[in-house]
């Protein structure tokens, strides 16, 4: 599966780069996260726990940065495996400065899939990624705001979580447009988890 | 021979257990204490395990064990090969690997079994599973049919050079003179995909060994219940009459259930004799799509030589054939295949390369059809384009091609399925033939119907393709029929029912040979306890292979009412009839005897039977036919496609078929009708997507497209019989029938209905977006 878009920070290259960094903001924007951490130079491990309706799964995976070009692009490669099955990609960032101190990150990545994500989700990761991804950007574009506000007044930043209320209430939206959603409600939780890493890695 | 039951339409007799829900399936057995068995099956296609660690899954309450293929020890054996190469050709390459109980070191296809929890319930078997880590050392995958061959290819099975599985070279006269001679040669490539069999009932078993009894008692949906019964025994280390095996009403079979041994049947015999409980196991959809295996996927180029006229002059042919991880079913499908690339023409050269490829996917065994509709498949597509290069109409090279009536048998001089001469015992093919293009009106619709829609804008096409189909062949199957004390009959065979009728057409044999209502006879199929000796449900045989040997041994007990009937009537056996029940003296209807009287006549309790008689009136025979009968048929079928939306409607579906003697029209046209809608998915729905990582991609009845009442066209089934010659009822093979034709007849009428586009399309299965994408790249072109 390919993975490719981009997104508009109000924020420079370094302060997106610097948000990229922060293990507790990547694991707020991203919902179920119960783990993200640092575990040597360039290397994240993640755990996430998933629970919509009737699936849920915990997923464990790695992420490894490289090619690091401070602060115009970088790659990564992301290893994941859990119950519902197993995932494996590689991607490129690139952070293209713009006026008005805005960046713009564009992002692409081959992401390959296995177990019963694949044979069972398959039709419906383009839209259910769709919905994750636009959701971890509104996140992350609160956190980078409340960064700068912060960084002005000269306190700490506090992260804005996202609830898997949130996150439940923002696929359903995008998702309740389709005949299928009734199908859908059972094969949600299993994408999910593919997309959260997709997301991860990017 | 004029029959009074035989060949009726007698309502199925099942159905009203069937229809009210009140047959056994395997399902509906449940035991006291019986545990629940899951499996943790392979996420990826190919991978090396590095470690297993159950230690998580085995501490769940409910959880009575967790085992992998370590804990089997000397039990661990991969399953027996079930149908070796054919002994009789030469320089036969073939590499036998086959499937195994619990994978212990390397995983060849997604949905391996890697280790079985047993368990209180499914629930907390299927819990248990999730906690089940495996270290996985994932390995590069094996999909692609040609790339499996080349030298830098990944190997599923280390041990040997190549992927290479099999390979054969089959030839019948001189393929290279013929083409000296020809006018025109056509040469095609061409793209045969997968597909499931989707049987309505997914496997399962329930396994209960009774330690005090010594005796193990298995009730499996299989199409095979006798071979299945002695390879537990073997495997188990038991004799024989310890394991009785039964297949209850199965719902549906169309091959994959005469897969043996499945890796299921494997681990549950051997888990209730370790743990002296039932054990239970009903497969789940998904493990459907990736356990149960499939078939289909081919890569062949094929070449016609005609002459100006149109004759074949011969056909050469390269076949790549998919066997996926393992290949315990020998070469079955793709010596079918072979089989029926020469149609039901007078080809007198051919010469055909048969190569068998491992890959990282299901195993491939024969499912309704068996490698059939791809030869029938590439002849009939390159007839249609030789029809178009050469200008003559499609019909008439078909006519002139055909295999005369006079030259049956008609030897073909290769080796098929069954291992001895393909050859073809009888037919008249331009009947038939002729009546389908009357009954679908052909010349009327060309020139009256398809010009007027045209002009409305409508895309309406028509397609005929006629084919043969190899059925009916041994070894041999048997029957015990005997009359009872209350004058009604039980008969068994050993072929197993998945829905074919057998309760009622093999009850119509006996009935039309004991004179006696068709209600009378209980008939029991797929029990081991019943008849000792029978192969299985396959390769469209019931009718043929087991109808002859009910037919053999019903008019052997027919035989001795007669001889005990004359001794008591004082009467001579030319001058008694049957009749209702009754034995009477033909010309005094009023002495007369029951057969219930006689059966207890036949078995006394006092006095002393006569020596070199046996007791009662029972007999079991057996049929074994020199080599299998060929049955002929055509579709026709006219459709219309929306070139916008690609949707396809079938405006009317015919077909002629020639199956020798029916023995119950009715059966014969649901064979049919199962048959068509199976051929209509293998056209335009069913497709198995495995990604390049031999992932698959659609394994749910939600996204794998199955055919449904709402896409069956309402289909016209006419019959016309060329008796069988080599058997006494006279049947040939119609369960795969329908299936065969369908992907030819349907993209020939596809490429007619848009005829602007010129379409060549030279792979099946089809689907809206492919048409869709086949139609824009040839604007494309144009």
């Amino acid at each position: 599966m390919k993975v490719e878009g981009e997104h508009l920070f109000k924020g420079t290259p370094q302060q997106v780069w610097e948000l990229f960094r922060d293990t507790d903001v990547m694991a707020a924007a991203l919902p179920g996260t119960q783990k993200m951490e640092l575990v040597e130079d360039r290397k994240y491990q993640a755990v996430m726990q998933v629970r919509v309706g009737p699936v849920s799964g915990e997923f464990s995976g790695e992420l490894m940065l490289s090619n690091e070009d401070y602060p115009r692009s970088y790659s990564m490669s992301v290893e994941g495996r859990g119950k519902p099955g197993f995932l494996k990609g590689v991607g490129d960032v690139v952070l293209a400065e713009q006026a008005e101190g805005q960046t713009l990150m564009g992002y692409s990545g081959e992401v390959q899939i296995g177990g019963r994500l694949a044979s069972v989700g398959q039709r419906l990761i383009d839209t259910v990624s769709k919905s994750i991804i636009s959701q971890a950007f509104e996140i992350l574009d609160r956190a980078l705001a409340e960064r700068k506000d912060a960084a002005g007044e000269g306190r700490e930043a506090p992260i804005a979580s996202a609830s898997q209320g949130d996150y439940v209430a923002a696929v359903a939206r995008d998702l309740l447009t389709a005949s299928w959603v009734k199908w859908v409600l059972g094969a949600l939780g299993l994408i999910i988890i593919a997309v959260i890493l997709v997301i991860a890695l990017l | 021979m004029i029959y009074k039951i035989i060949g009726k339409r007698v309502k199925r007799v099942e159905d009203p257990r069937l229809l009210t829900g009140g047959a056994l399936f395997v399902d509906d057995v449940n035991l006291p204490e019986m545990l629940h068995a899951a499996f943790l099956r392979s996420d990826y296609a190919h991978a090396r395990i590095k470690s297993i660690d159950t230690s998580q899954a085995a501490a769940l309450p409910g959880v009575v064990g967790v085992f992998t293929a370590e804990d089997m020890g000397e039990d661990w054996e991969p399953g027996p090969p079930l149908v070796s190469p054919p002994p009789t050709l030469e320089n036969v390459t073939f590499h036998s690997r086959r499937q195994v109980p619990l994978v212990k070191d390397k995983i060849r296809h997604a949905g391996e079994i890697i280790a079985v929890v047993v368990a209180e319930s499914r629930y907390i078997a299927e819990d248990a599973v999730e906690e089940i880590q495996i270290d996985y050392e994932p390995l590069p995958a094996v999909v692609n049919l040609e790339k499996s061959l080349q030298p830098d290819s990944p190997l599923v099975h280390d041990d040997l050079d190549s992927n290479l599985a099999a390979h054969l070279v089959q030839k019948k006269g001189d393929y290279e003179s013929a083409r000296e001679e020809a006018e025109l040669i056509i040469k095609r490539r061409f793209h045969l995909d997968r597909g499931a069999a989707a049987a309505m009932e997914n496997r399962g078993l329930v396994v209960d060994w009774n330690a005090k009894d010594q005796h193990l008692m298995v009730w499996d949906a299989t199409q095979s219940p006798i071979p299945i019964r002695n390879g537990m025994a073997a495997r188990l280390g038991l004799r024989t009459h310890q394991v009785r095996v039964v297949a209850p009403f199965v719902g549906g079979g169309f091959g994959p259930k005469i897969m043996m041994f499945y890796a299921e049947e494997m681990v549950l015999p051997w888990l209730t004799m370790k743990l002296n409980r039932p054990v239970k196991w009903i497969e789940d959809r998904r493990e459907n799509f990736y356990a149960t295996t499939q078939e289909r996927e081919q890569i062949q180029e094929v070449e016609m030589a005609l002459s100006k006229e149109g004759r074949i002059l011969g056909i050469k042919q390269s076949i790549i054939h998919d066997t996926g991880a393992y290949n315990p079913y020998g070469l079955t499908t793709p010596l079918n295949t072979q089989s029926h690339s020469m149609g039901g023409y007078d080809v007198k050269n051919y010469e055909s390369e048969l190569t068998v490829v491992f890959t990282n996917k299901t195993i491939v065994t024969p499912v309704r059809g068996a490698g059939r509709p791809q030869g029938i498949f590439v002849v009939e597509r390159l007839l249609d384009i030789a029809s178009r290069e050469l200008g003559i109409d499609g019909r008439d090279l078909r006519r002139l091609n055909f295999i005369d009536p006079d030259d049956f048998p008609y030897h073909h001089q290769i080796i098929d399925q069954a291992f001895t001469e393909l050859v073809f015992d009888s037919g008249n093919y331009l009947p038939v033939y002729k009546k389908a293009l009357e009954t679908i009106g052909y010349d009327r619709f060309l020139q009256e119907e398809q010009p007027r829609l045209r002009k409305e804008g409508r895309h309406v096409g028509i397609g005929v393709v006629p084919f043969i189909e190899t059925t009916g062949v041994g070894p041999y199957e048997g029957a015990r029929v005997a009359i009872e004390p209350s004058g009604k009959v039980s008969a068994a065979t050993g072929v197993g029912t998945q829905g074919q009728g057998h309760m009622t057409s093999f009850a119509q044999i006996i009935a039309e040979a004991l004179s006696v209502d068709v209600e009378d006879v209980s008939m029991v199929t797929g029990d081991t306890a019943e008849i000792h000796w029978g192969t299985g449900t396959f390769a469209s045989r019931g009718a043929v292979v087991a109808g002859n040997a009910v037919l053999a041994a019903a008019q052997d007990v027919r035989q001795k009412v007669l001889t005990l009937a004359s001794k008591i009537l004082e009467t001579p056996e030319e001058e008694l009839e049957l009749d209702g029940g009754l034995v009477r003296v033909a010309d005094i209807p009023e002495q007369s005897i029951s057969l219930g009287e006689l059966a207890v006549l036949a078995n006394p309790f006092r006095g002393a039977v006569e020596p070199g008689t046996e007791p009662g009136l029972e007999s079991t025979k057996y049929f074994g036919p020199a080599y299998g009968a060929t049955a002929f048929g055509v579709h026709a079928l006219i459709l219309e496609v929306d070139p916008e939306t690609m949707m396809i409607k079938f405006l009317k579906y015919v077909t002629v078929e020639d199956c020798g003697t029916m023995l119950n029209p009715l059966i014969v046209e649901g064979q049919i009708h199962g048959g068509v809608s199976m051929g209509i998915g293998n056209s335009y729905y069913e497709k198995l997507h495995f990604d390049d990582n031999g992932q698959l991609l659609n394994a749910s009845l939600a996204d794998y497209l199955l055919p449904t009442s709402a896409e069956m066209p309402p289909i016209e089934v006419i019959h016309l019989n060329t008796p069988a010659p080599n058997n006494a009822l006279g049947t040939k093979g119609v369960g795969e029938a329908g299936a065969i034709p369908v992907p030819a007849a349907f993209i020939q009428a596809l490429e007619n209905a848009l005829a602007e586009y010129e379409l060549e399309i030279l792979e099946t299965p089809l689907s809206p977006n492919r048409l869709f994408e086949l139609l824009h790249k040839q604007e494309e072109n144009q």
